[in-house]
């Protein structure tokens, strides 16, 4: 199991372009991908879950990781965030 | 031809479900939109419609699962369990809510017809923006026979995609 936090950065907070990218990158792995914030848990492969969040500008999101590739899920997802 | 669709839909092929048009416009192919997110088809397959009327309703019965707190796009997870995205515009995400008025909640269950957001079509174009609105099936690869009717002008609760 893996986990990081991401803080949002965008003033747009998570919305839907920035939620779509995670949500393509989580869907490559075989590994579940839970994304929590201020106690409301996202299936990251679920689109609207994820924005359904309603994470906005400065709040934290957790990612927890599970499965065989892990540790490549971790650093895609990484990557992504990195740009959005 | 919607008539042939509606008799099927009410007949023999009733498992399908028919989603209908949230707002009044010109219904067009998603790959008219100029952005790639919608036009590739990176959030699911679905329709774009140039909106003539500044009004979201709702496409289906369901739970709105998803209402931006800048109201320029909504989500509803119908009761068969489709999940449609309705997205006011291109970049308007920037406009923070200005020209968009909500009536609902993220949570609420909706029926057909709810009125969901009313929008100024105008001032939202004279800010430069893209009206466009792409309405779209997240959750596409469960509807591989999913089809889609674009070219005419609809109105609101016509419909537009059968899944």
């Amino acid at each position: 199991m893996r986990e990081f936090l991401y803080v949002i950065n965008d003033p747009m907070g998570f919305h839907a372009r920035p939620a779509s990218q995670v949500f393509m990158e989580a869907r490559k792995y075989m590994s579940s991908v839970e994304v929590s914030s201020e106690g409301e848990l996202a299936d990251g492969k679920n689109l609207l879950s994820l924005m359904g969040l309603g994470v906005k500008e400065g709040g934290v999101v957790r990612f927890r990781l599970e499965g065989p590739d892990e540790e490549e899920a971790e650093a895609a997802l990484k990557a992504v965030l990195k740009e959005i | 031809m919607f008539g042939s669709i509606k008799k099927m839909f009410g007949g023999k092929e009733k498992e399908r479900e028919m989603i209908l048009a949230p707002l009044e416009g010109k219904v067009v192919p998603l790959s008219e939109v100029s952005d790639p997110t919608f036009s590739q088809e990176i959030l699911g397959k679905g329709v774009a419609i140039i909106p003539s009327k500044g009004r979201i309703v709702a496409p289906a019965d369901g739970v709105l699962t998803v209402m931006f707190e800048t109201k320029h796009a909504v989500s509803i997870t119908t009761k068969h369990g489709a999940e449609i995205i309705i997205h006011v515009g291109l970049d308007t995400v920037n406009l923070k809510g200005e020209h968009f008025t909500s009536y609902k909640n993220q949570g609420d269950h909706v029926k057909t017809g709810d009125l969901l957001l009313e929008f100024d079509m105008d001032a939202i174009k004279e800010a430069g923006y893209d009206v466009i609105t792409p309405v779209i099936i997240c959750n596409t690869p469960n509807y591989p026979d999913m089809e889609c009717q674009t070219g005419a002008e609809v109105k609101e609760l016509d419909p537009i995609i059968e899944l």
